[in-house]
């Protein structure tokens, strides 16, 4: 059995309730043991523009603290996973920025160690869990439904630091699809931009870049979208219908899920076990044509 | 007629080069190949990445910071990937934003929320009740998640978020 501290970041614990219920539910299925990290806190990626010390401060933090724990890292968030990795980068690389973090986090009790590991949802469904396991879990197949895997900005770039699909492309995400019984495929800029960085800029443009993903899905013929990111799970999902009425596109309308919901949903777990009645997308298309209600 | 040769403000260069490494805005050789690339960009077409990093090499970094377009950067990092030169204009826009909160310019709000929020509560946001499909509010608590703790309870860390953050408040 594989253990991790389990990360949260800050979308998911104060608001992406359905993300952080659907992996507490379906990874200890899968054999993974989650090990509560309650005194980590924000990895500071979203203030990097204000202070970048202060971001390399934050996740060096939670680093350290992990560190002594002697537990990998399992960060749910795109956000996180990057930020605490290229941290580890800058760390490792910068003599002088790593010794003012010490002395920063010295003055708090910590001492600074960023020699722990860290890992995505997408990595433990993959290469810790494996396909062949979660392939062997599956009751309810996902047969006959075609997904598009979105995977979000972070879980392919910055490439200079590991990235959890180092290939470019979402491989990974679309083989755990295979494996629950979907169909996957190509759709135009499957690695794109949802924009939630841009909201607090400006909505309507975030809504616009958001409203570009949903059309080339619905073009390429899928039925529903998955992602592993809290925020672009936020720009698709949450505000699916704002992004309508910006654009004025009626036929903008997909069922979005959480990977962690559609593994939960094949190995035979209960809507509610998953967070899907939080979901607002149009989730009852797909749990309909699998017999499943969402009210269960 | 004298060509004036002082547009560059060698010490913000200096500043930006030092906030990049080990990316290097020096070598850039304007290919636009950044921008070609850029998500904000496909959206808004005056947002365009290597404008920014040809201005702050010519230290026209003021013109730059009072338009406000630094803060429509998406940070998809694309144009990192596609520079032919380790220029990476993502860095070099989250770079100007730390000058432009140094020299006092204002971020959008909701960052300034972000940065209030993490310093009291440890989090960007405090944790909210959501409506369900049902149009039922739920909480951590409803929900039965367990309780969010607050992450920093030493003063010392509380003041280092302080230092480092509080300047934009």
């Amino acid at each position: 059995m594989s253990k991790f501290l389990l990360f949260l970041g800050c979308t998911i614990p104060t608001k992406q309730y359905a993300y952080e219920i659907s992996a507490r539910n379906v990874l200890p299925r899968l054999g993974i043991e989650l090990v509560d990290f309650p005194e980590a806190g924000c990895c500071g990626f979203p203030l990097k523009g204000i202070n970048k010390k202060g971001w390399v401060y934050m996740s060096a933090r939670i680093l350290s603290i992990a560190a002594k724990k002697g537990l990998p890292i399992l960060a749910l968030c795109n956000g996180c996973d990057t930020s605490l990795r290229k941290i580890k980068d800058i760390l490792k690389h910068d003599e002088v920025l790593r010794n003012e973090i010490a002395e920063l986090l010295s003055r708090e009790g910590i001492k600074l160690n960023f020699n722990v590991d860290v890992y995505h949802t997408i990595e433990v469904l993959h290469d810790f869990v494996g396909i062949e396991r979660i392939k062997a879990l599956v009751v309810r197949p996902l047969k006959g439904i075609k997904i598009a895997s979105y995977p979000g900005c972070h879980m392919l770039r910055p490439t200079d630091i590991p990235r959890p699909e180092p290939s470019g492309e979402p491989k990974k995400f679309d083989s755990i699809l295979s494996a629950l019984g979907a169909e996957v495929g190509y759709y135009p800029d499957k690695g794109g931009c949802c924009g939630a960085t841009m909201l607090p800029y400006s909505p309507k443009h975030a809504f616009k870049l958001t409203a570009i993903k949903i059309k080339n899905m619905k073009d390429f013929g899928f039925q529903a979208t998955t992602t592993s990111c809290p925020y672009c799970m936020e720009m698709l999902d949450s505000k699916q219908d704002a992004i309508r009425a910006e654009v004025g596109d009626d036929t903008l309308s997909i069922p979005v899920f959480y990977i962690t919901q559609l593994v939960g949903l094949a190995i035979g777990l209960k809507p509610k076990e998953l967070g899907l009645n939080l979901n607002l997308s149009p989730v009852e298309e797909v749990l309909e044509r699998l017999g499943v209600s969402i009210y269960e | 007629m004298s060509l004036d040769v002082r547009l560059i403000d060698k010490k913000i260069l200096e500043d930006v080069i030092e906030l990049v490494k080990p990316h290097t805005p020096q070598y850039c050789y304007q290919c636009a190949k950044c921008t070609s690339a850029c998500s904000t960009s496909k959206v808004l077409p005056e947002y365009k990445p290597h404008l920014i990093v040809a201005l702050t090499r010519l230290g026209l970094i003021k013109e730059l910071l009072n338009s406000g377009i630094i803060w429509a950067c998406s940070e998809c990092w694309k144009c990192a990937e596609y520079c032919p030169q380790n220029v990476a204009p993502v860095e070099v826009v989250i770079a100007l934003k730390n000058l432009a909160i140094a020299m006092g310019y204002k971020p959008p709000e909701d960052l300034k929320v972000m940065a209030k929020n993490v310093i009291e509560l440890g989090y960007i946001s405090p944790p909210i009740e959501v409506l369900s499909k049902e149009f039922e509010m739920y909480s951590r608590t409803t929900l039965e998640l367990p309780p969010l703790i607050k992450p920093y309870i030493n003063t010392e860390a509380v003041n280092n978020l302080r230092k480092l953050f509080g300047g934009v408040l």
